[in-house]
């Protein structure tokens, strides 16, 4: 039902039920908040919300106060900016000042809110937060000392990630966010994804920087660099110095990389081909054994899903698929065969991929991806890195000529893009399996994804005789839910299942430049499709590059220590207070 | 130490959110404070992440995640007492016991404890000591009852 509220002496329609901030920002008022996020439980605590409503007392909170009939509201009245400015002043009393120092300056939303309110000086003194920076894990580092306790953190790793990897720990003003005990990060239950990093206003989450790591690599003389670049990346380095998909993005990104030093830049697309066609060879070899496979195949290219299962879900560890990640796939082969093949020393070649993603900083450091002391990938770079490296070199992307990747994993197909997106490996896959088993003459393949980002969704096509049903999910609350529907109905009707930690795949990434809400994230997936569509290779199998790395027949390289590196293995682990 | 957490959970079958505080108050009070690997058990049996049960129970003064001494001093510092002199108590028995707030001491002997009032006014000040109340406490009957804790502890050595 809709109704009319008045606003500033203005009256605006409202829908029943709705909460005050969005039928405010609806309208376009503008409201500061420091810890609402859109789709998620209000938790009124940074209180920068409050408008004055006729008839109540206090200063009333938007974001979790909802829209009443006759309501008159006034936003921007001498006492809610007084009060405003109040609470940023008191938000900045105990706040490091060490701006000029801070990764996130410049990106921080309470210097945006303080400068908006005009605070021009320290007003109220306290002691200032001195809490111990938490570098412990492979993936996301912490610093309380900058939080501000909006709860965004906490909220996001519960209610989407439903891991609960960090709390409110003690009171008062003792309160921070920590995990069971103090501990560090490293031996919590954190499955790596980072989307605290996406949310937090402040720089009290951030990645664990690799960008110092590869620089330094750069300046060594006997040192080869070797750069790859996930398509999704394009995706956002494109968004971010805003250029289309026509300008060649990738180009400019392996030109400015060169400028920096780097030796080779490969296009990780081309592993993403190769980790596709593996992963429909698996399970077309699953769809045509005679015993039936209890269930589903699981992707395992997210290496946070990975974590998941491993700590959460035991009983699912080997319905994971045995197919390496694209990142590890590319690094295995480099420091393998294209090191053999040309004549290199492992040890001279320093792989660095740029991913939009800090779980695969985790995946990198996973003991069984090194080898004798020899790891498969040398640093991980998130594309805020990858925008800071630039930086450091000076260099402008849109201002770079064009030039095109290293040989030989030069060309993505349009199923590399489609990983950069949720739902869009089920469709690859499907793809690539339709052609392996079906006759394509006779039938047609179609799958149509929806537009939408989020929310579960299967697929059934017909391969040959056989139904196949495929499904994807995104964000480990809707995996969990799923999967446990599969369980519970005992269903032997889906037979593959993409699951990726981040809402909507790769493009809502951990790694991605911090953004808020979606709309970024849909830019993101546009921008894939639209590669797809000026992509040489519709389907991954026609990638050249597959079949001069693979013997065709097999899909395994032939090379015995590139096959012993690309085996890969999970773990079973203890699960500690998980929901089964 | 192993603590049968499986005899308490018992008394909790329904296994609810709910549940959680009176399982760790029945936890500490068997086994003295809260210890990881109790954390741990309760979370998998409630199905809470354990540092979501970590958060609650630092949330409240009454749980301890350390274990206390021999002899757990808690001393009332509700608003009679304060006014009967516990802070001048406080700093005396921190020097007596060689412990302050909240700690315990490297032999285990002794810890002390600051807590609110505990609804004996009229006995105003007041010190509890394993469960016994020790009530009108001056400086010198403190002095006493700490000496003949010591007597007693060092003539059983």
């Amino acid at each position: 039902m809709e109704f009319q509220i008045e606003v500033n002496n203005k009256l605006i329609n409202v829908r029943e039920g709705e909460t005050l901030l969005s039928a405010l920002r609806e309208h376009g008022f503008k409201i500061p908040t420091l810890c609402h996020m859109n789709r998620f439980s209000p938790s009124g605590a940074c209180r920068l919300c409050v408008v004055e409503v006729e008839g109540t007392r206090d200063l009333v909170t938007s974001c979790s106060s909802t829209v009443q009939k006759g309501m008159k509201v006034r936003t921007n009245s001498q006492r809610v900016i007084r009060a405003r400015k109040a609470l940023v002043e008191l938000l900045l009393s105990n706040h490091p000042d060490d701006c000029l120092y801070c990764q996130r300056n410049g990106h921080c939303e309470l210097q945006w809110l303080a400068g908006e309110m005009n605070v021009k000086e320290r007003k109220y003194f306290a002691r200032k937060n001195a809490f111990f920076p938490d570098y412990s894990s492979s993936s996301v580092a912490r610093d309380p000392a900058k939080c501000i306790l909006c709860s965004r953190c906490v909220r996001i790793c519960e209610e989407v990630q439903l891991v609960t990897a960090i709390d409110f720990i003690s009171r008062g003003n003792q309160t921070r966010v920590n995990s069971a005990f103090n501990k560090g990060l490293n031996v919590s239950d954190c499955i790596h994804c980072g989307q605290c990093i996406q949310v937090c206003p402040t720089a009290a989450l951030l990645d664990i920087p690799h960008v110092d790591k590869v620089q330094a690599a750069l300046g060594k003389k006997d040192r080869q660099v070797m750069f790859f670049i996930s398509p999704s990346v394009v995706a956002s380095v494109a968004e971010k110095s805003g250029m289309k998909p026509r300008q060649n993005v990738m180009h400019r990104i392996v030109a400015a990389l060169r400028r920096c030093g780097a030796a080779k830049v490969f296009d990780l697309g081309a592993a993403n081909d190769i980790h596709v066609l593996q992963e429909a060879r698996m399970l077309a070899e699953r769809l045509q054994s005679d015993v039936a496979s209890p269930s589903p195949m699981i992707s395992s290219c997210c290496p946070s899903l990975v974590r998941y299962v491993e700590e959460f879900r035991p009983q699912s560890v080997s319905a994971l698929s045995l197919n390496k990640s694209p990142q590890q796939t590319l690094a295995t082969l480099l420091k393998t065969i294209y090191a053999q093949h040309n004549g290199i020393e492992q040890e001279e070649i320093f792989t660095v991929a740029v991913m939009p993603c800090v779980a695969k900083k985790y995946e990198a450091s996973l003991e069984k991806n090194t080898h004798k002391g020899v790891s498969e990938v040398d640093a991980v770079l998130t594309v805020r890195e990858f925008f800071q490296l630039l930086r450091g070199f000076g260099l402008d992307l849109p201002h770079m000529e064009e030039e095109a990747p290293d040989e030989p994993y030069n060309t993505p197909s349009a199923a590399a893009w489609k990983l950069g997106y949720s739902g869009g490996k089920a469709e690859a896959v499907a793809h690539e399996v339709f052609n392996m088993m079906a006759n394509p003459r006779k039938d047609s393949f179609k799958f149509n994804l929806p537009k939408n980002m989020t929310g579960k969704r299967e697929i059934k096509i017909n391969i040959g005789k056989k139904k196949v049903g495929f499904a994807w999910v995104s964000s480990i609350a809707e995996a969990e839910s799923y999967l446990k529907q599969l369980d519970d109905q005992q269903r032997d009707d889906i037979h593959y299942v993409e699951v990726m930690a981040c809402l909507g795949g790769c493009a809502g990434g951990g790694g991605q430049p911090i953004s808020r809400g979606f709309e970024d994230a849909r830019a993101r997936k546009r921008f894939c499709i639209e590669m797809e569509k000026n992509s040489p290779f519709e389907t991954a199998g026609e990638n050249p590059i597959v079949q001069s790395v693979f013997k065709a027949d097999k899909l395994a390289p032939d090379n015995d220590l590139a096959l012993e590196w690309l085996n890969n293995r999970f773990k079973e682990q203890k699960d500690h207070g998980r929901k089964e | 130490m192993e603590i049968d957490t499986a005899q308490i959970f018992q008394k909790f079958p329904n296994r609810r959110r709910e549940d959680l505080i009176p399982i760790l108050q029945s936890t500490q009070d068997i086994h003295g404070f809260l210890s990881e690997e109790i954390v741990n058990a309760v979370a998998d049996y409630l199905e809470i992440s354990a540092n979501k049960i970590y958060g609650v129970a630092t949330f409240y003064d009454n749980f301890r995640f350390g274990p206390v001494g021999r002899y757990h001093f808690r001393l009332c510092h509700g608003t009679a007492c304060h006014v009967a002199g516990a802070a001048t108590l406080l700093k005396e028995l921190e020097k007596l016991l060689n412990v302050s707030d909240r700690e315990t001491d490297k032999k285990g002997l002794f810890s002390l404890e600051v807590v609110n009032c505990v609804g004996a006014c009229g006995l105003a000040p007041l010190i509890e000591i394993n469960d016994q109340f020790y009530t009108n406490i001056t400086l010198d009957k403190l002095k006493d009852l700490v000496g003949s804790i010591r007597d007693k502890e060092n003539s059983t050595l």
